[in-house]
């Protein structure tokens, strides 16, 4: 019994729950799982932005942050939300009305979207995963690009001309990262032979090589780590985190194209970012980093939802690090490393590794 | 020092005042000497052609400060020049204009630094400079009333500007027009990269910067007419603290003190001398560490881990600063004839706190090495970005850390000895990149020299007798120099060549007290640095500068 609830999705589980089947069973199912997922991406965005964020930044910066309101402060989240959800909406003169409404909704809305292929793995009897198409990867890619439309739409809308910059720039720079990235994401496409997100997590579940009787699984991170390099950097100018954070550039253009949200719409946009950081760590976790899978056998009592999450909240302490640590490059740099470097790179790594698979494998 | 000792002095090495004379022949009509340098009165109408003769044939290449003032019978200008490679050789070029109409030619054909000089002479005196290419107002707005430094000005005058003139300020960019590619942006007067009320107007070409144009005057708080309303002895000394506010308040306090004690003939005694250079030394690293912290701001964004760093470390110089004067920012220090008071009891106890800190600043250094200078991206956002050459550099009168960055080698600490640092061992840092990298290199460099300075005067204050500890040398109660006595002196700030220029008119106050401000002049320079440049580049070009508003307002 307990067998093919591992493999039953997360739509199928609830609905078996409920005892229900056929199309109200998948839509009951899929709208409760759809919501449980989304939930459960909210509540680690409170926890990472108004809580994590300060502690770790001010981690690096010999600081002690929020520490009054419950254990390590963690229950500031409280009073945050209120302080941000009881800020005056200013809505500037001039602002393209639907698009500027529209544009802090649909930047987390994408994100959101790009979690319902991600194999989180299992709690318990409980499976993460809400769908799992044939096309997994690239519906992830698509829904993530998503993004890029609500920066331009903010940042055009908004009637202000620091917005637009950053608004062109988010367009600019997701364009010349966004082919790397999916050209590097394809060379792993080509190892597991499938776009279907279960299938990728599945092909890294062999040893790669046991020294001492510790196996080393063969993520793709570890079987073609240059791969894994250039998708880390392509992901982390996809996310807008330093170096690569000249969309917001603050110090320069104020706050690029959230410069003229407050209240609400800028906690909407503070979201999608956050989740669009944590849809980033699940995609270079089910790409590279095995999905759900232990490091190492023996660790494998532990459940693979918990590790899923560690390894996103690794993604998003990566950022963070960046963050505190690396200057950002100029636009015109930047755009010269994605044409003239990274694309130039994950092409041949594509073709390098199409035709080692087609040789020697 | 009176005047007849002092002249053959400064014009030892260089030429004599008559030499100068001679070069500029039928030009001087009259010579009026000051403390500090010999003046040739020249007609308003042979300006260029005098200081082109002084910069061409004599070598006076800076054009330190332009004064202007107004007597009962005239009005004046005074163009304060000095040589970068012997800033101890002075002229002064003394341009009488009429009372009726106060009309005199313009110095910018000849010295760029002269625009915004003559700009705020016209501002705040209401000279009238022919041939000036911009003779706007440039610290009050536009719709003001008057001249306020000049004498029929009424103080009590209301300034009521009507709505009219004030409606919306940034109407004028919002046209749309049609034939236009470039985009005109107001950066400031609030906004994260401008480190104070600075408005900068950008014209942008895309990405690219294709003018910008600076705005000062937001934080202008009547810093000189203060000055001159105040006594000598006691009651100017506080002010200099709030020029350049950024911890740099003893450097600015010396250069009042240096600029009164020669006015006034007044002697500091020796271990005073010591306890001054060690507390402006401290400043300088205060500041410098400041500098860095908003340089790492500008560069690598709001949440920057050297940013705390540095400030971290300004604390630390601060809290050394703090047990030495008594407080941590308006120190009021200095007095004339030396300090307020001793180092704290017990002495030890601060040695030992300063050497603490001392010998745990290289480790501190080190990393900012690691995390600043030494990081690849940081390379290639500032190397070869923000291009001051040499001569422009020499031109606006840009001093500090600005010019050292762009291979001017020229400190007044070692080129017109003060203090006690000619008895030290220290270096001048040069780097000749002149980039934005230079100048952040030059800046952290010398944080390491300032340290090595106060070690040697911690050495010494140590050892010095107890019985021949005298902070203060015996000054009258009351200063009155002679009617008509004039000096200009300058110190090495925490951002350049901070000079003061002063008249004695037989009174206990000085009749004018004019501020030579490094960022003034510095930040004169942005133009040439940022024009053709990225967006980012010239926040990076802003920051690298260090301006604080303060000291470029007063």
């Amino acid at each position: 019994m307990a067998a093919p609830l591992q493999s039953a999705l997360l739509p199928e589980q609830i609905a078996n729950a409920f005892g229900l089947s056929g199309v109200l069973g998948e839509i009951v199912g899929g709208l409760i799982g759809a919501f449980l997922i989304a939930n459960i991406m909210l509540a680690m965005t409170a926890i990472a932005g108004p809580w994590a964020k300060r502690k770790i930044t001010a981690a690096f910066t010999d600081r002690i942050a929020v520490n009054r309101i419950g254990p390590f402060g963690i229950l500031v989240i409280i009073p945050d939300a209120v302080r941000l959800l009881s800020k005056e909406l200013i809505v500037p003169e001039g602002v393209d009305r639907p698009s500027w409404d529209l544009a802090p909704i649909v930047l987390p809305a994408s994100a959101l979207l790009g979690f319902a292929v991600i194999p989180m793995g299992n709690l318990g009897p409980i499976n993460f995963h809400l769908a799992d198409p044939e096309a997994g990867l690239a519906i992830v890619f698509a829904f993530a690009s998503i993004a890029s439309v609500s920066l331009i739409m903010a940042g055009y809308s908004s009637n202000n001309k620091y917005s637009l910059m950053g608004g062109l720039r988010a367009v600019a720079q997701n364009i010349a990262y966004e082919i790397p990235l999916i050209i590097t994401a394809l060379s792993v496409v080509i190892f597991a032979g499938t776009l279907q997100m279960s299938e990728i997590v599945a092909a890294q579940t062999d040893a790669l090589v046991t020294i001492a009787g510790i196996s080393i699984p063969a993520w793709y991170a570890f079987v073609n780590p240059f791969a894994f390099v250039l998708f880390l950097v392509a992901n982390m100018a996809e996310i807008g985190r330093n170096p690569f954070d000249i969309p917001e550039a603050p110090t320069e253009i104020v706050a690029g194209y959230q410069t003229e949200y407050s209240s609400v719409y800028f906690v909407l946009f503070y979201l999608g970012e956050f989740i669009h950081i944590f849809l980033g760590g699940a995609i270079m976790a089910v790409v590279f980093l095995g999905g759900a899978a232990a490091p190492i056998s023996a660790l494998s009592f532990v459940p693979g939802f918990v590790w899923f999450v560690i390894k996103m909240w690794a993604f998003f302490l990566f950022t963070q690090w960046c963050r505190s640590a690396l200057p950002r490059v100029r636009i015109d740099q930047l755009i010269e490393i994605g044409w003239k470097g990274m694309l130039v790179l994950s092409f041949a790594n594509l073709v390098l590794t199409a035709v080692i698979v087609g040789v020697l494998l | 020092m009176s005047l007849e000792e002092q002249l053959p002095e400064t014009v030892a090495e260089g030429q004599s005042a008559d030499e100068l004379a001679e070069l500029l022949g039928d030009l001087v009509i009259d010579r009026d000497d000051h403390v500090n340098a010999p003046g040739f009165v020249i007609r308003p109408d042979t300006v260029q052609d005098a200081l082109r003769r002084l910069r061409d044939d004599a070598g006076f290449d800076h054009l330190s400060c332009v004064t202007a003032q107004e007597y009962e019978d005239r009005y004046e200008s005074i163009y304060h020049l000095k040589k970068y490679n012997d800033p101890t050789q002075e002229a002064n070029v003394i341009v009488p204009a009429d009372k009726e109409h106060p009309v005199s030619q313009s110095a910018e054909p000849v010295f760029r630094t002269a625009d915004w000089h003559e700009r705020e002479a016209y501002d705040l005196i209401g000279i009238d400079y022919e041939e000036h290419p911009d003779l706007r107002r440039i610290l009050l707005p536009d719709t003001w009333q008057g001249h306020p430094l000049s004498m029929d000005y009424d103080q009590d005058q209301p300034q009521i500007v009507s709505l009219r003139e004030h409606a919306n300020p940034l109407q004028e960019d919002q046209r749309s027009d049609s034939d236009s590619d470039t985009m005109f942006l107001n950066i400031g007067p609030h906004h994260p990269a401008t480190h104070g009320v600075l408005h900068v107007k950008a014209t942008l070409d895309g990405e690219q910067v294709a003018d910008v144009e600076s705005d000062i005057g937001y934080l202008h708080r009547c810093e000189e007419q203060m000055c001159q309303t105040k006594t000598y002895r006691h009651q100017i000394m506080p002010y200099p603290d709030r020029w350049d506010y950024i911890s740099a308040g003893l450097l600015n306090e010396w250069a009042y003190a240096r600029a009164a004690e020669d006015l006034n003939d007044i002697e500091v005694p020796e271990y005073a001398q010591i306890i001054r250079t060690m507390g402006a030394e401290l400043c300088r690293m205060a500041a410098h560490f400041l500098a860095l912290g908003t340089f790492a701001l500008d560069v690598y964004g709001d949440f920057t881990a050297i940013f705390m760093y540095a400030v971290r470390d300004r604390e630390e110089v601060q809290n050394i600063l703090e047990d030495l004067t008594g407080q941590r920012l308006m120190f009021n220090y200095f007095r004339l004839g030396g300090v307020v008071w001793d180092l704290p009891e017990p002495r030890e106890e601060f040695f030992e706190m300063t050497r603490d800190y001392l010998d745990r600043l290289p480790e501190h250094l080190e990393e900012y090495h690691d995390l600043v200078t030494g990081n690849e991206i940081l390379q290639m956002r500032t190397i070869d970005t923000g291009i001051l050459p040499p001569e422009v550099a020499k031109s606006y009168g840009a001093t500090g850390p600005v010019a050292r960055g762009s291979g001017i080698d020229y400190d007044l600490r070692r080129d017109d000895p003060y203090g006690y640092y000619d008895e030290l061992d220290w270096d001048v840092i040069v780097k000749d990149g002149c980039d934005n990298y230079s100048r952040l290199l030059v800046r952290m460099l010398e944080v390491e020299q300032s340290a090595k300075i106060v070690e040697q005067c911690i050495d010494l204050l140590e050892d010095w007798p107890e019985d021949e500890r005298n902070i203060q040398s015996n000054v009258p109660r009351t200063l009155r120099p002679d009617d008509d006595k004039e000096i200009y002196r300058a110190v090495e700030g925490a951002k350049g060549e901070l000079g003061i220029y002063m008249r004695a008119d037989g009174t206990e106050k000085p009749a004018r007290f004019k501020i030579r401000s490094p960022c003034f002049s510095n930040l004169q320079t942005l133009p040439e640095m940022s024009n053709g440049e990225f967006v980012p580049d010239m926040i990076a070009a802003l920051g690298s500068l260090d301006i604080v508003l303060g000291e470029v307002d007063r």
